[in-house]
């Protein structure tokens, strides 16, 4: 009986040692873990690969470093997607916040798939392959604006060119030239884009999301409003498995770094740790109540 | 007039943003054109500085009246200034430098590398403190109390169950009925809530447009 009372009213401190420890061992000593795509990642993935060669993708990077753990692996598997199966990218930030971590994914792909080009037509060029928009305000602007001119909305990209004159504007002029928008959001922003581009243009819409709030954007994309959805960093890493697959298909067997793979065994170790929590904590809960009665 | 205008003010641009999605003539969308590139951004630059005044107004008054964790304040007025003159003046990075010298040897302080290497690290720290909090809540709180409590406990139980491999070890369908309890019993949930919640909006901001609903207003 005091085992179990003991057990009931167990300092924190103890609770918090358990949680960095399956938290850090996995991070240090990864176990693969093999990921299995659910149908809205297949989905998206499938929708972004048969794009038609005209069509090209707009990734807006809605979120902060607080939540980059499990949105920055997305939007890095999403620009890896497009640059290989070579479609024009669009990134804009709805919140300035997204701005640095924008750079920092389209740094790291560039990087990538420059050091493999064997030409300078492989290679992946600002304002050829990719515009980096920047940043806008208030979020209304861009989201109405660009269906009808993207440029005129983004006369200038991040790094203060010209837009206009851009090859890969010339290819997106709005968003008939778009083949699907995905925003990637810690907020609701993704039902923004439902409520104002997609009801006005009829633009297709993908969503990248935490997996807390996963729950909430089921219902759209049940109603076909999102053609698909990557939830937290287990849809990160399902996604960069279908990537994976796809790019070794496509003779790019380049065996790139897969964050969201690689923490899905701490996420996995401390998913195990919160149910043994939860076990302990009823049975302790049972076990004094009965005896009490 | 001071209440009545801001009243007009609201009731013709709430007018107009709903009609322009209705009616597609020109002179309409080209109206509604210039507001959403021209008005409303600069309106979105007034804001920006009377977000950056009321901030520092606040932090000056506790520096001035000495209150609680005044110091804290003098961190927040710095930063805001920091970030702000090599924002405006200084490097995005060394391929893209500024007026304003961001880098001294090889420490480098431009906006990227102040970005990545504190913004970044500081708010990954206060996110992920979440799962000792939520791991020590669920050890304490999550008790099968009532059948109500029960049911929730067995559906968080499954939803993480699928969501690790060992749950397709346990059972193979397990992660398909997982995705099975989003799909359908918590899609008909919230989807009753959210037409609750639209229909209250939409209430909500017709009060607002026809001046039925003041509190926007201030002054309690």
């Amino acid at each position: 009986m005091q085992f179990w009372k003991r057990l009931q009213s167990i300092d924190r401190r103890w609770i918090y040692l358990v949680v960095w420890l399956v938290v850090m061992i996995p991070l240090i000593f990864p176990f693969k873990i093999k990921s299995v795509a659910t149908a809205p990642v297949e989905s998206l993935f499938t929708y972004i690969d048969t794009m038609p060669e005209n069509k090209g993708l707009i990734i807006s990077v809605d979120y902060s470093p607080d939540t980059q753990a499990e949105l920055q692996p997305m939007l890095v598997a999403l620009l890896r997607h497009a640059f290989a199966i070579r479609r024009p990218v669009g990134i804009l930030a709805l919140y300035p916040q997204g701005l640095g971590l924008g750079e920092d994914a389209i740094r790291q792909v560039t990087a990538e798939f420059n050091a493999h080009a064997k030409s300078g037509a492989d290679s992946v060029i600002s304002g050829r392959e990719y515009v980096f928009y920047g940043w806008t305000t208030p979020p209304i602007t861009p989201m109405l604006g660009m269906g009808q001119h993207i440029a005129k909305v983004f006369p200038v990209d991040y790094y203060g060119q010209p837009t206009e004159s851009m090859p890969a504007m010339r290819r997106m002029k709005n968003y008939d030239d778009v083949g699907i928008l995905v925003s990637i959001a810690a907020a609701s922003t993704p039902l923004s884009w439902i409520n104002l581009a997609q009801t006005q243009f009829g633009i297709h819409l993908g969503c990248g999301i935490t997996a807390v709030s996963a729950a909430d954007y089921y219902p759209y994309v049940n109603s076909g409003q999102f053609t698909g959805m990557l939830a937290g960093m287990k849809g990160a890493a399902e996604y960069e498995e279908l990537l994976e697959q796809g790019m070794v298909k496509r003779g790019m067997d380049w065996k790139l770094r897969r964050k969201g793979t690689e923490a899905m065994s701490s996420q996995a170790a401390a998913h195990l740790a919160i149910i043994a929590f939860i076990i302990i904590g009823n049975i302790a809960f049972f076990v004094t109540r009965r005896r009490k009665s | 007039m001071k209440k009545r205008l801001p009243l007009i003010l609201v009731l013709v641009t709430g007018i107009f943003g709903a009609v322009t999605y209705f009616i597609p003539h020109h002179s309409i969308q080209a109206a509604d054109e210039s507001m959403r590139n021209d008005v409303m951004r600069i309106i979105a630059a007034f804001s920006l500085v009377l977000g950056l005044g009321s901030i520092l107004q606040h932090h000056f008054h506790k520096i001035q009246h000495k209150a609680q964790n005044w110091q804290y304040s003098w961190l927040t007025v710095v930063t805001i200034f920091v970030t702000g003159v090599i924002g405006v003046f200084g490097g995005m990075d060394p391929s893209h430098p500024g007026i304003l010298p961001t880098q001294i040897g090889s420490f480098s302080f431009h906006m990227q590398t102040l970005y990545m290497n504190m913004l970044v690290p500081l708010g990954a720290t206060m996110f992920s403190m979440l799962a000792f909090f939520m791991a020590s809540a669920a050890y304490r709180a999550f008790r099968a109390r009532s059948f109500a409590a029960t049911l929730l406990l067995a559906a968080a139980f499954v939803l993480m169950l699928g969501a690790v491999p060992l749950g397709r070890m346990i059972f193979h369908p397990l992660p398909s009925f997982a995705e099975w309890i989003l799909a359908v019993p918590n899609t008909a949930a919230k989807r009753g809530i959210n037409f609750g919640i639209q229909l209250g909006m939409l209430a909500t901001s017709l009060k607002i447009l026809l001046g039925i609903e003041r509190g926007w207003l201030g002054g309690g």
